[in-house]
C-alpha cells in the first residue's frame, strides 16, 4: 500500500514539470549562484575596478600604477578623461567600482596624505579595501616612501638628525626603493604580524559551507510543497474514501514521509554534485558522513513539514505558514547569512533550527574532517525532529479525521 | 446488466454471500458535537440489493450520519452494524464502498492509474487489483476511458470513475454523498443506470441526495432526515399515497413575489409558498373544474404569474411540506 502512494507521488512530480524543475534544477542552480558570488566575496575572486588618477607622474608614482596594475585583486579602469573631476564621475556612474587619485609626491612633506582613494557610499566596503591594497603595495614595490614618510616624526623624537645620519639614511632608502618588489610578501609589515590563511581539504569554506546552507533550505521548502498534497487528498475527499479502508491515514503519512525523505536525498545529491564537480568540495572522500547528514536532514525536513500539513486546514494557508516558517528558519539558522555574523543572542536561537544543525554537520563532514562519531551531537537534533515530527503527523491526520 | 459473479481473485476477498442480514443495520444512533446532539436515537435499515434515498434539508444531519457508518465519529449511544458486524470493528469498514462528493481521485493519474492505486489501497494484492479493475471499469463502463487522464476528463465521467474506485473491493455497502452534482442530464442518466446495475448484484446503495427527481427515480425507498432521524420511510409512490392521495398539485411560477396582502390572502385558500417566494403550491382536487375556477381566480389577482401547472405531487412537494412544517415549528 505505501508503494501505491509512493507511485502517485512520483508520478505527480514525473508529470508536473514545473514541480520537476523547482525540486530537482532551483537547488543547484541557486547553490552555483551562492557559490559564485560568496567565492568572490571571500576574496578568491573579487577583482575591484579601479580608476587612476596620476596628478604627479614621477618615477615613484609610474612604479605604484604599475604595481596596481599588475595587482591581481585589482583591475585598472581606464578614464575617458584622466583628471579628478572623470574619475569621481566614473565612480559615482559605477564604471569604477573605487577611484585612486596621486595627489603628491609620494615620499614628499606636504602635510595631508599624497594619496585619495574614493568610494561611493554604496559601496563604502571598496575604500578600505583599496587602501590597504595600496598601502601593501606602497610597502613591498617603494620601501624607501614609507620609512621617509616617518622620518619627521622619528627626527622630532630624537631630537633632530645630523646632516651625515640624514644622508646615510637616505642612501639607505635609495637603496631600499631600488631593490623594491624583491621583498618577501610576508614581512611587508614589518614582521610584526604574520598573515596566514587557513586553506581547506579541498574546495571553499564558503562552498562547503553554502552547499549544506542551499541544502537544507530547498530540502524544508520542498518538503513543505510535497506534503501539502496531504491537504489537497484532505479536501478532495481521497482521505475520506481511504479511511474505511485497510489503508487509513497512517500509511499515506508514512508514504508521504517515505517519498518526501527519497526526493531530499535526490535534490541535495544534486546540489552537492555541482559543489564536487565546480567547486572540488570533497564529496566522495566523505561520503559516509555526508550521506548520514543528508538522510538525517532530509527525514527532519519530511517530518516537519508533514506536521505543518497534518495541521493546517487549506492549502493557502499551509503554503503561508510555511513560507513564513522556512524563511524564518533559513534566516536565524544560517542559511542566508553565516551565524558567526549575527548577534550572540541570535546565533542561541539559531539552534532550535534544523538548518544550524544541518549546516553544522556538513560542515563537520565536509571541511572539518570530522567522523560519524564526532558529527552525533548535530545528527540528534536532526534524528529528534524527524521521530517527533513523523509522530505528530500521524496522530494530528488521525485526529483531523475525526473532526472532519 | 451487470454480471454477478465477481472475478475469481476477487472471490477470494472476504466479501459475504446474500446474508440474511441487512447491510446496514443502525439502530438508536445518537451523536453529539459537544451540547448539541445532531442525530437522536436514529434508526435505519438497508437490505443487500436496495437503494435507500437519504433526504434531508442542509444540516439535516447527512454528512454525520455518514461519517458514523464509516466509523468517523463517536456515537453518544447505539450500533452501527454493516453486514451483521459492528462498525467498531475496523475490519466491518471494509464492506462500505464510499463515494464522496467530491471528485476523490488524483488527477494526473489516468483512470486505469487510480483505479489500480485505489485497489492496492483496498487491501488487493496486485493481481487481485487487476481483477477489480476489469470488473469496475465493465460496471462503470470506463473501457474507452482507462488510459485518459482524469483531469481531461467530463464531469459525467469523473463521476463514474468515483464510484470505480468505490466498488474495487466489491463492499457489501456503497454510500453515495450527491452522485450526480454538477453533470448533465445525459451523463446523470448513464449514471443512474449505472448505479441500478450496481444495485442489481446485491449491492445496497445509501444515496444521501438534494435531487428529489433523483431519489424518485432511482431508490425503492427513501427516508427524510429531521431532527436527528429518519422519519418518514417508504417507498416513493406509497409515501406520496400516503401523504397526498388522490389529490393534484397545482403549481405557481411568480415572474416577482407576491404583495404581503395578496400573500396573506393565497395563504388563507391553502397555498403554501416557497422559501424565496416566488412559487406557490396547493393541493386541490383532481377535478377538472376545480382546476378551471383556480386558474381564473388566479387570473384575477394582480400577481404577476409565469406559469400555472397542474401536477402529481412528487418527493419535491413531500420535502417542501415537511421543511415548511419543521419551519413553522
Amino acid at each position: 500500500m505505501i508503494a501505491a502512494v509512493l507511485r502517485v507521488m512520483v508520478l505527480g512530480l514525473v508529470r508536473d514539470r514545473g514541480a520537476l524543475a523547482m525540486a530537482f534544477l532551483l537547488p543547484p542552480l541557486i547553490f552555483v549562484i551562492f557559490a559564485a558570488i560568496l567565492s568572490g566575496v571571500s576574496g578568491d575572486e573579487m577583482r575591484l575596478k579601479v580608476a587612476i588618477v596620476d596628478e604627479v607622474r614621477s618615477n615613484q608614482t609610474d612604479r605604484l600604477v604599475r604595481a596596481i596594475d599588475q595587482e591581481p585583486a585589482l583591475r585598472r579602469h581606464r578614464l575617458e578623461s584622466a583628471d579628478e573631476q572623470g574619475l569621481r564621475a566614473a565612480v559615482l556612474a559605477g564604471r569604477a567600482d573605487v577611484g585612486l587619485i596621486i595627489r603628491e609626491a609620494l615620499a614628499g612633506q606636504a602635510e595631508g596624505p599624497p594619496i585619495l582613494v574614493i568610494a561611493d557610499a554604496g559601496r563604502s566596503m571598496t575604500g578600505p579595501i583599496l587602501a590597504g591594497h595600496v598601502q601593501r603595495l606602497v610597502a613591498r614595490e617603494l620601501p624607501g616612501v614609507s620609512m621617509r614618510r616617518m622620518v619627521p616624526a622619528v627626527e622630532e623624537l630624537a631630537g633632530g638628525l645630523s646632516p651625515q645620519q640624514n644622508a646615510a639614511l637616505d642612501a639607505g632608502m635609495q637603496a631600499m626603493d631600488e631593490s623594491g618588489g624583491d621583498n618577501d610578501q610576508q614581512s611587508e609589515d614589518g614582521g610584526l604580524v604574520l598573515i596566514e590563511t587557513l586553506a581547506g581539504r579541498s574546495g571553499g569554506a564558503n562552498v562547503s559551507y553554502y552547499a549544506g546552507a542551499v541544502a537544507v533550505m530547498f530540502l524544508l521548502f520542498s518538503a513543505m510543497q510535497g506534503a501539502a498534497t496531504l491537504i489537497e487528498e484532505r479536501n478532495s475527499g481521497i482521505i475520506d474514501r481511504l479511511a474505511v479502508g485497510p489503508a487509513g491515514t497512517d500509511v499515506i503519512v508514512i508514504a508521504k514521509f517515505l517519498y518526501l525523505t527519497l526526493q531530499g536525498l535526490v535534490q541535495v545529491t544534486l546540489i552537492f554534485l555541482v559543489a564536487w564537480l565546480a567547486y572540488g568540495v570533497d564529496v566522495p572522500g566523505r561520503i559516509l558522513p555526508w550521506l548520514a547528514t543528508t538522510l538525517l536532514a532530509a527525514t527532519a525536513a519530511a517530518g516537519l513539514a508533514l506536521v505543518m500539513a497534518s495541521a493546517c486546514t487549506t492549502k493557502q494557508q499551509a503554503n503561508t505558514i510555511s513560507s513564513f516558517l522556512v524563511l524564518v528558519a533559513s534566516a536565524i539558522g544560517g542559511s542566508m547569512v553565516p551565524r558567526f555574523m549575527m548577534p550572540p543572542w541570535l546565533q542561541d536561537v539559531g539552534w532550535f533550527t534544523p538548518n544550524a544543525w544541518a549546516i553544522e554537520a556538513y560542515h563537520g563532514a565536509l571541511w572539518r574532517d570530522e567522523t560519524i562519531g564526532q558529527l552525533l551531537p548535530a545528527f540528534w537534533p536532526l534524528a529528534m525532529a524527524a521521530i517527533v515530527g513523523l509522530l505528530a503527523a500521524l496522530l494530528l491526520s488521525r485526529y483531523r479525521l475525526q473532526l472532519g | 446488466m451487470l454480471q454477478t459473479d465477481p472475478p475469481n481473485e476477487a472471490a477470494a476477498i472476504d466479501v459475504p454471500a446474500a446474508a440474511p442480514l441487512p447491510a446496514l443495520d443502525v439502530r438508536q444512533l445518537s451523536v453529539q458535537y459537544g451540547a448539541r446532539r445532531v442525530l437522536n436515537g436514529l434508526n435505519l435499515s438497508i437490505d443487500s440489493g436496495e437503494i435507500f434515498g437519504l433526504l434531508g434539508p442542509n444540516g439535516a444531519g447527512k454528512t454525520t450520519l455518514i461519517r458514523a457508518i464509516c466509523g468517523r465519529v463517536k456515537h453518544a449511544s447505539g450500533h452501527v452494524h454493516i453486514a451483521g458486524q459492528s462498525n467498531r470493528k475496523r475490519q466491518s469498514l471494509r464492506r462500505i464502498g464510499l463515494v464522496p462528493q467530491e471528485i476523490a481521485l488524483y488527477q494526473h493519474l489516468t483512470v486505469r492509474e487510480n483505479l489500480t492505486t485505489f485497489g492496492r489501497l483496498s487491501g488487493l494484492s496486485a493481481r487481485q487489483a487487476a481483477n477489480a479493475l476489469t470488473f469496475a471499469m465493465k460496471a462503470t463502463r470506463l473501457n474507452k476511458r482507462a488510459d485518459e487522464y482524469v483531469h481531461t476528463l467530463s464531469g459525467g465521467w469523473k463521476r463514474r470513475c468515483n464510484i470505480a474506485a468505490a466498488i474495487l473491493h466489491r463492499p457489501s455497502l456503497l454510500i453515495l454523498d450527491e452522485p450526480t452534482v454538477g453533470v448533465d442530464i445525459d451523463a446523470r442518466n448513464a449514471l443512474h443506470t449505472v448505479i441500478r446495475d450496481l444495485s442489481r448484484t446485491g449491492l445496497a446503495v445509501l444515496l444521501a441526495t438534494h435531487d428529489l427527481d433523483q431519489a424518485q427515480t432511482l431508490c425503492g425507498r427513501v427516508g427524510f432526515l429531521r431532527d436527528g432521524s429518519v422519519t418518514h420511510v417508504g417507498g416513493p409512490a406509497e409515501l406520496l399515497h400516503d401523504m397526498f392521495g388522490t389529490k393534484r398539485e397545482l403549481h405557481v411560477d411568480l415572474f416577482e413575489p407576491a404583495e404581503w396582502a395578496t400573500a396573506s390572502k393565497m395563504k388563507r385558500v391553502g397555498f403554501s409558498d416557497h422559501p424565496n417566494g416566488m412559487e406557490w403550491s396547493m393541493l386541490i382536487d383532481a377535478s377538472a373544474q376545480r382546476q378551471t375556477e383556480l386558474t381564473n381566480a388566479l387570473r384575477q389577482t394582480d400577481l404577476r404569474i409565469k406559469e400555472i401547472r397542474f401536477r402529481e405531487p412528487g418527493l419535491d412537494s413531500l420535502f417542501l411540506r415537511l421543511t415548511t412544517e419543521d419551519r413553522s415549528t
